[in-house]
């Protein structure tokens, strides 16, 4: 049976397949946060903090995520920021801010197109009804863009798991690399691999049914 | 140390890599990507259902799994083929793993061009008495491939990004030169300042071309649905 290698080598796989979660949780949850604020910054009535996220989401986007990784992990420490005394910790944690950051990127690109696309009318008739700035964002920009962004978040999210992969070139251990510890071991390379791909796309299918059954059912609420 | 002509020279070699492989696997890429492309709009089961199967297998999987798999077991692959010695080059084995997860996401997007065009184009293409190839070839694909431009474009930004993941299978290219560099001189920060400041102004350059080019007419929903499968897969 294909994938049955991952039962011989639960404790690489499974543990793998968690910490693999785990990031993915994380960095989605960081990117999602990162990203609407870039985004309320790009689109905010002062200048230089429209450039300020113009330049984030620019840097983020053109520059490959394993420099980024290498980055958190080995140049941050060298100028006197650590995430943790604890080694296996200070990895994990830099590999899902790294995905926090670099997808953030992608998100507020998301998140800018919903708030752009929200009716000019709304935001005055919020602001002379006498709403703040701050105000109309949380109560009426914010929450209309909602509906739209979910598809498009949903395939940052499906590009954010397989992105974990990269966490491996740091020493993360997670799916990727613990299916190269198996082969090295095993010199089962096509088992090995068809395992950790199994579990990939036992991650990545259903968050795709997930997002096309959301999208649905807000046509349907439309 | 930067002020040692060698040491750029050292950066230059990686960089020569990284483009060459990306030219490399995008150029393959397209070919492989334009027939699954074609074989997923066939009229035929038998050749609709494994081109599926590829591009949204493939497409699903970490291109970081692919290459890794490909320098593991690149050489063992072709032996059948090429005989008991043979080495398949890392370079190649590098090209394998982009071009495989880059042709499905090209398939696709080529696939969302031929889509997107007007179904009166087809059909008066048939009416005048071609043939379904003619008509793919003559009036369907320089359409479609012309309206694709911008899209492919930026896919070479992210095939650029995905060649600092060869590294890991011992090709060359510009992250790995960095790599040397920094072991040796014990400089991570500003080198991977140096190495990301160079992928920036590619990627910048490129991605801003692709924005500012319109080429062919594009109905606004085609270009939507071009755009979100260029987000899946740009992320990558």
């Amino acid at each position: 049976m294909p994938g049955a290698i991952a039962f011989e080598f639960p404790e690489l796989y499974f543990t793998g397949l968690w910490l693999t979660i785990q990031i993915s949780v994380f960095g989605l949850l960081g990117a999602i946060v990162i990203g609407t604020l870039v985004a309320v910054l790009r689109v905010s009535p002062i200048a230089p903090l429209r450039w300020i996220g113009a330049v984030y989401v620019e840097f983020f986007r053109n520059t490959p995520l394993v420099v980024q990784l290498f980055f958190l992990f080995l140049g941050l420490p060298l100028i006197g920021l650590r995430f943790s005394s604890d080694t296996f910790e200070n990895i994990f944690r830099a590999a899902a801010l790294g995905m926090g950051l670099y997808h953030g990127a992608y998100v507020a690109e998301v998140v800018r197109g919903g708030l752009l696309g929200v009716d000019r009318g709304q935001i005055e008739a919020a602001r002379s009804l006498g709403l703040s700035y701050v105000q109309m964002l949380r109560y009426v920009q914010l929450p209309q863009t909602f509906r739209s962004v979910i598809p498009p978040l949903g395939n940052i999210g499906i590009a954010l798991v397989k992105n974990t992969s990269l966490a491996s070139t740091i020493g993360v251990t997670e799916l990727l690399f613990a299916a190269e510890i198996v082969e090295s071991r095993t010199f089962r390379a096509e088992e090995a691999f068809i395992a950790a791909t199994l579990l990939y796309l036992a991650l990545t299918i259903p968050l795709g049914f997930a997002v096309n059954a959301l999208e649905r059912r807000m046509l349907v609420a439309r | 140390m930067f002020l040692n002509p060698a040491i750029w020279g050292f950066f230059f070699e990686g960089l020569r890599q990284t483009i060459y492989i990306a030219v490399v696997s995008v150029g393959l890429s397209f070919v492989v990507g334009l027939l699954f492309a074609l074989g997923r709009l066939s009229r035929r089961r038998w050749i609709r259902w494994p081109s599926i199967f590829y591009i949204e297998g493939v497409r699903a999987l970490p291109v970081l799994l692919l290459i890794v798999y490909f320098g593991i077991k690149g050489s063992a692959l072709f032996r059948p083929i090429f005989g008991e010695d043979f080495e398949l080059p890392r370079f190649w084995a590098g090209v394998l793993g982009l071009s495989m997860y880059t042709s499905a996401v090209l398939a696709e997007i080529i696939r969302a061009g031929i889509v997107s065009l007007p179904r009166g184009q087809t059909e008066a293409a048939r009416a005048l008495g071609l043939s379904h190839a003619q008509t793919m070839r003559t009036v369907i694909l320089p359409q479609a491939l012309r309206l694709m431009v911008p899209a492919m474009m930026a896919q070479l930004t992210t095939v650029i990004k995905d060649t600092s993941l060869v590294g890991t299978i011992g090709i060359f290219e510009l992250l790995r030169q960095g790599r040397t560099i920094y072991t040796q001189f014990f400089n991570p920060v500003e080198v991977l300042l140096i190495v990301a400041t160079i992928y920036f102004v590619i990627c910048f350059a490129l991605s801003q071309a692709s924005r500012r080019l319109e080429l062919g007419y594009a109905p606004t929903a085609a270009r939507v649905r071009i755009q979100d499968i260029a987000l899946r897969d740009q992320a990558a």
